[in-house]
């Protein structure tokens, strides 16, 4: 069995900040980190290349410096690691992007199981994974928490609204997970990651995997921005003004006034 | 050793801030502390391989290691400093203990114990403090006496005492320093040996989560085979040959931890309002406390790297450069600390923030590895070793290529740290011609502006260079303004007091002014209240309250 | 374009998967005939990789056939209450989601703005009489496929149906819910006819008759606008809760029945099991018509409680903000936000929440926002209707007081 897992790098959320005046982002001193959900994602895999001997390729896509999340994905024991990276390739939105990654696995041959993590945490928007999926031809499950090769079959466990569903797929396909709420992300020993430098590591651009550059980058990707701006300024609250005791009055009013008292 | 590519190493910083992230969180920190405890579960896992294996940075790839170069041990030294600066010299004292194994162990003695080291997560300490020998090993009184059977050399039997070692009473192995008859020599000695014994745990001011004990050895029997390098009377050389980065490594302790501080005490800013705004918008808080220690620690860095760059090249010794290193890395954080607690007000001292604590901890970077006026008394020796090597064109060359690099970087105050330097060339000469030099003051003191004068240099070249590295946390302006700011004060700094030196000792009067040039230093001045402005902002920017 | 390539070995698994009956085999070789809407079923059975579709330039398309917007309506299954939790669930009967008629409201604006139709797409195997409701939210028609195998979501059977109704009707513009169904769903059809799709909307509107899509970006830092000048339809998706309802109108849509054929073979997937968890902790926050939320103001875990009684003595539930959550002070199922839930209850209390935009988007379209903050600059005051200024540990348990004083004076 062979794994591709798909790790992006992105701003750690946490530490994102914004310049009120100008309403640009703040990028000097913004740490970079793995994706939570592929972080998931990527200690799943490992789980089944450990549990079944599978082979394990780690992807990513993104400029040079991206190659961190390829090797994080190395040294927590994948056995290859991918980095797509090419100029042309910037500005690309979901749909190049799945694109661009699916000619890559293409490249790589056969493949059984395509994980990715169910959404990157700068742009949300957990449509890479599928679109993958249609691009190779594959069928998807996306959300999943859970996932369990039984002997030519793929179980997971996907969320749905109230509750969950087992489902079984055969290979190849292509699921997007999430972690669970006790999920404890794993971080490599200083050994590992050394060690990990020896292991095969391949940068691939849109010559070496085959993309046609109408398909790719800012051209290439039918969605556009038009313009970035920061959030709208609301008209401010009515201060309810006053010691303590008088302002909890008028709150209380307030929800007697707009029946939230219970009766 | 070169250092890794920086890929890796952010890795495993990424690693060990993750490991602090979920064990070493403020409360339980605080409680050790408070109990004065070392926590040996945490040092255990630090060390474990599958875990993290921070140990492993010192020892070379053929013995299990990882071989980390100073960059490496720089950086990772730097984390350590800001989870708690207790742990970190007990990963620090590993290190330290292995050094005289590979400066001077023979290739079969490395195999042996550096494996052992890897292989078993041993902790070492490195063991020559004693009562009469600090900094200065002369008077060391712990002695190892030959063993003879049958007339033949088969061991040692080490008697004496030592102190204030770090590890001390928790080490599985140690280096020893003990006068043998051929003279003094490094011995490796295991714990448990018969006739050495640790002592009870000290009561520190600060670093309390690092076990500091004093040894006792009373015949203890050390087979020949552990001393290091086979041949006796290698001691000292051994023990200095790795000043240069054991210093830059004690550098790094003094600017994580005051990196640290800087960081709770910026957020805090934003947070507590006073007179109707945050006091990170009032400049005679953030002029006062909060931007000087910034770029103090900015210009420390700038030269910590330079140093681990230089040594990673493979140039050898660099005992001066690890003792300024060390001095203004230490003096600085040190500062923070204490600027930290003063910038959070009651808060900040009380033990519910934790500046109280990185105060108390930091001030023992000022102490150990030699003190800092040890380091001002190696920095002004081997300096003035140079200015009368090259009758007085050290700091004149210096100026020189300062002068260079600011027609082509006009904007990282290399004029002023040129008008720095050649200042520098100014005293020394005139301390020379005038035999000052014999006023131990005035000696320490040159020590003091010899690392202003240098520190201004390595900043401005760095702030000038093309790419910076991945520790400038900063956009190219600001990191530049830092180092503009730095070179006023260092130009202003050595001006001002130099001449107070020469002037309240010399015999004769003198008008230093003109040679000094400080009609131009005090015009550069101008802009130095906007660069302040703007580097006060960015640190708001850089490090935003949630 | 579609093309048969000579690899072409005839194994025929290409055409009972085709929904038109568009794929014949002639000389032990695929060939694919008029009826094709190139929907791509047979592309993803083919186990040769012999059937190339090839997309037009989009520079040179010409979009002035494609009319209309389009809603996709999520069905959901009705399950008894009070089921014990980790029950199978059984076959129901389905009811239209309620995000459903919330993209239709907002959809009949758009259509009314560009002077076109809304029309709403059911995917079903029974239709009960959708369109009544469907058309009471300014549906003009429904696109109705009925068929035994769309009883269940099934992402290949959905999309090939998709697809197809697109390339047949070619709407203008179409709308997803940011379900768990609608996410799964239409990244596929996107990348299936190569169009642009942008993901949780929180507005759209027609800028020189293109659909303008604004979203929160960079962790909801900040607000984008975006087209797909160069793709049709226009697709995007919408969180539940975001898009206000209009108020319904008595009028039914016209249905159309569309005939497909669906075959087995295209689900290559199969549900083995469902559970539901019904109980207190797994019911949902974005049905509670009142919310307590706490912030990283509230300082730890044993202070945030406070915010129960609060909740309880109004009957609502308790949400949180990121980083409340992320400090561990309530479970992720609470957090309310981008990264969360979208939530629009008739109150919403919020407690020592700054207001990052990430939180705002998440609730701002709430009826009433009640935000207590000891910083008088902080930005929830932006959204609230109303606000305090002063402690919040000092505010909410008088608060609470308050209320059970006056309720029992009553």
């Amino acid at each position: 069995m062979h794994i591709v897992v798909c790790v992006k790098q992105v701003p750690d959320s946490a530490e994102i900040k914004i310049d009120i005046e100008t309403g640009t982002l703040i990028r000097a001193g913004v740490p970079s980190i793995i994706n939570p959900y592929d972080h998931f994602a990527l200690q799943k895999a490992i789980e089944l290349k450990k549990a079944h001997k599978c082979k394990l390729t780690v992807i990513s896509m993104g400029p040079p410096q991206a190659k961190s999340v390829v090797q994080l994905g190395l040294a927590l024991g994948a056995d290859d690691g991918i980095l797509l990276s090419d100029r042309a390739f910037a500005g690309s939105d979901t749909w190049a992007t799945s694109y661009i990654i699916s000619k890559a696995i293409k490249k790589i041959g056969k493949i059984d199981i395509i994980l990715c993590g169910m959404q990157a945490i700068d742009g949300d928007t957990a449509q890479v994974g599928p679109g993958i999926a249609q691009h190779l031809a594959m069928p998807q499950v996306t959300f999943c928490e859970d996932i369990k090769i039984d002997s030519k079959k793929i179980i997971v466990r996907k969320l749905i609204d109230d509750g969950y569903e087992i489902i079984e797929a055969k290979s190849p396909a292509l699921f997007t997970m999430i972690m669970p709420k006790d999920f404890e992300p794993r971080y490599p020993a200083f050994l590992d990651i050394h060690n990990s430098l020896e292991k095969p590591y391949h940068q691939w651009s849109m010559c070496d995997i085959g993309a046609q550059e109408q398909y790719i980058g800012l051209k290439g990707s039918p969605t556009q921005v038009d313009r970035i701006y920061p959030p709208p300024k609301r008209e401010k609250a009515e201060m309810i003004s006053g010691g303590v005791s008088e302002a909890v009055e008028k709150i209380v009013d307030i929800f007697e006034k707009e029946n939230f008292l219970k009766i | 050793m070169p250092s890794m590519d920086t890929i890796s190493r952010e890795l495993m910083l990424d690693s060990l801030r993750n490991y602090a992230k979920k064990n070493l969180f403020h409360e339980f920190l605080r409680e050790k502390d408070a109990n004065n405890e070392f926590p040996a579960e945490i040092l255990k896992e630090m060390y474990d391989q599958s875990i993290l294996g921070v140990h492993l940075l010192l020892i070379p790839k053929e013995y299990g290691g990882i071989s980390g170069g100073t960059f490496d041990v720089y950086r990772v030294c730097e984390i350590l400093a800001r989870i708690d600066l207790g742990i970190a010299t007990g990963v620090f004292a590993t290190f330290l203990g292995t050094d005289p194994l590979s400066v001077g162990g023979t290739d079969e003695q490395k195999e042996k114990w550096m494996t052992r080291i890897a292989k078993e997560n041993l902790l070492v300490a490195y063991a020559a403090t004693e009562a009469d020998a600090g900094s200065d090993l002369v008077n060391l009184r712990t002695r190892a006496e030959h063993v003879l059977k049958n007339g033949k050399l088969i061991g040692y039997k080490l008697t004496g005492n030592k102190q204030w070692i770090s590890n001390g009473g928790v080490a599985d192995v140690y280096s020893v320093l003990a006068m043998a008859p051929g003279g003094s020599s490094w011995f490796m000695v295991e714990k448990g040996t018969e006739g050495f014994s640790p002592n009870k745990h000290e009561d520190k001011h600060g670093i309390r989560l690092s076990n500091t004990a004093g040894l006792s050895f009373d015949n203890a029997y050390i087979p020949k085979e552990n001393l290091i390098g086979g041949v006796e009377g290698q001691g000292l050389t051994q023990a200095q040959a790795v000043f240069g980065y054991t210093r830059v490594m004690v550098a790094a302790f003094g600017l994580g931890a005051g990196w640290e501080a800087l960081e709770v005490a910026i957020k805090y800013s934003q947070q507590r309002i006073q007179g109707g705004g945050p006091l990170s918008d009032k400049q005679g808080y953030t002029h006062k406390l909060i931007v000087p220690n910034a770029v103090n620690l900015e210009a420390a860095r700038a030269y910590i790297e330079e140093i681990s760059e230089r040594l990673d090249g493979g140039e050898k010794g660099l005992q001066t450069e690890g003792a300024i290193a060390k001095y203004a890395a230490t003096e600085s954080g040190n500062k923070t600390a204490e600027d930290a607690i003063q910038a959070l007000g009651g808060y900040g001292y009380t033990k519910d923030f934790s500046v109280e604590k990185i105060k108390r901890d930091a001030k023992i970077t000022c102490i150990y590895e030699g003190t800092n006026e040890v380091m001002e008394m190696t920095i002004f020796r081997g300096r003035w070793q140079e200015h009368l090597k090259t009758r007085g064109r050290y700091y004149i060359d210096m100026a020189d290529s300062l002068q260079s690099l600011h027609l082509e970087s006009p904007e990282v105050g290399a004029d002023l740290a040129a008008l720095a330097a050649r200042a520098l060339a100014v005293i020394m000469e005139e301390c020379r011609a005038q035999r000052l030099t014999r006023h131990q003051h005035i000696t320490f003191k040159l020590g003091k502006l010899i690392s202003l004068a240098e520190l201004a240099f390595i900043f401005a070249k760095r702030a000038a260079a093309v790419e910076y590295t991945e520790t400038i946390k900063f956009d190219r302006n600001v990191w530049q303004a830092m180092s503009r700011v730095y070179a006023k004060n260092a130009a202003l700094q050595i001006a001002a007091e130099g001449i107070a030196l020469i002037l309240g000792a010399a015999e004769k009067d003198i008008d230093l002014a003109e040679a000094l040039n400080f009609n131009t230093i005090q015009a550069l001045q101008k802009g130095l209240i906007s660069d302040m402005d703007l580097i006060a902002s960015k640190l708001k920017d850089t490090f935003k309250a949630k | 374009m579609i093309t048969v390539l000579n690899k072409c070995i005839g194994c025929g698994k290409c055409v009972p998967v085709c929904p038109f009956a568009a794929v014949q085999m002639i000389d032990k070789r695929a060939v694919i005939n008029e009826a094709c809407t190139l929907c791509g079923a047979c592309v993803q059975v083919c186990p040769v990789d012999a059937i190339i579709i090839e997309r037009e330039d989009p520079i040179h398309k010409d979009f002035s056939a494609y009319k209309g917007v389009w809603v996709f309506i999520e069905l959901e299954h009705i399950h008894k209450k009070g089921k014990a939790a980790g029950t199978t669930i059984q076959p129901a009967a389905k009811k239209i989601r309620k995000v459903a008629y919330e993209l239709l409201s907002e959809g009949r604006k758009l259509a009314d703005t560009l002077n076109e139709e809304l029309c709403a797409i059911v995917l079903t195997d029974k239709n009960t009489g959708y369109e009544k409701e469907i058309g009471a939210y300014g549906a003009d028609k429904v696109y109705l496929v009925e068929n035994s195998e769309l009883e269940e979501y099934n992402t290949d059977v959905f999309s090939t149906v998709l697809v197809a109704l697109i390339n047949r009707h070619k709407p203008g513009i179409f709308l997803y819910p940011a379900t768990i169904m609608g996410r799964d769903l239409a990244p596929r059809v996107a990348a299936s006819i190569y169009v642009g799709l942008t993901a949780d909307c929180t507005a759209l509107s027609i800028k020189d008759g293109l659909l303008l899509q604004s979203r929160p970006a960079f962790g909801g830092n900040i607000m984008a606008d975006i087209l797909s000048p160069n793709s049709r339809p226009q697709m995007a998706t919408v969180r539940p809760n975001v898009m206000k309802l209009s108020e319904p109108l008595g009028k039914a849509a016209v249905v159309i029945k569309e005939d497909i054929k669906i075959d087995k073979s295209i689900k290559r997937v199969k549900v083995i099991e469902r559970k539901i968890v019904h109980d207190k902790l797994s019911a949902k926050i974005e049905n509670s018509d009142v919310i307590v939320s706490g912030g990283r103001g509230m300082k730890d875990i044993n202070k945030f409680k406070v915010l129960e009684q609060l909740a309880s003595s109004l009957d609502g539930m308790v949400g949180a903000s990121r980083g409340a959550v992320d400090m561990g002070f309530k479970e992720k199922s609470r957090q309310v936000g981008q990264s969360g839930t979208t939530v629009s209850p008739k109150l919403y209390v919020a407690c020592g929440i700054s207001g990052a935009v990430q939180h705002i988007v998440g609730m701002k379209s709430s009826d009433i926002i009640i935000a207590i903050n000891k910083d008088p600059n902080a930005p929830i005051f932006n959204v609230a209707k109303y606000g305090i200024v002063g402690d919040v540990h000092e505010i909410v348990p008088k608060l609470i007081k308050a209320i059970n004083k006056r309720v029992n004076s009553r």
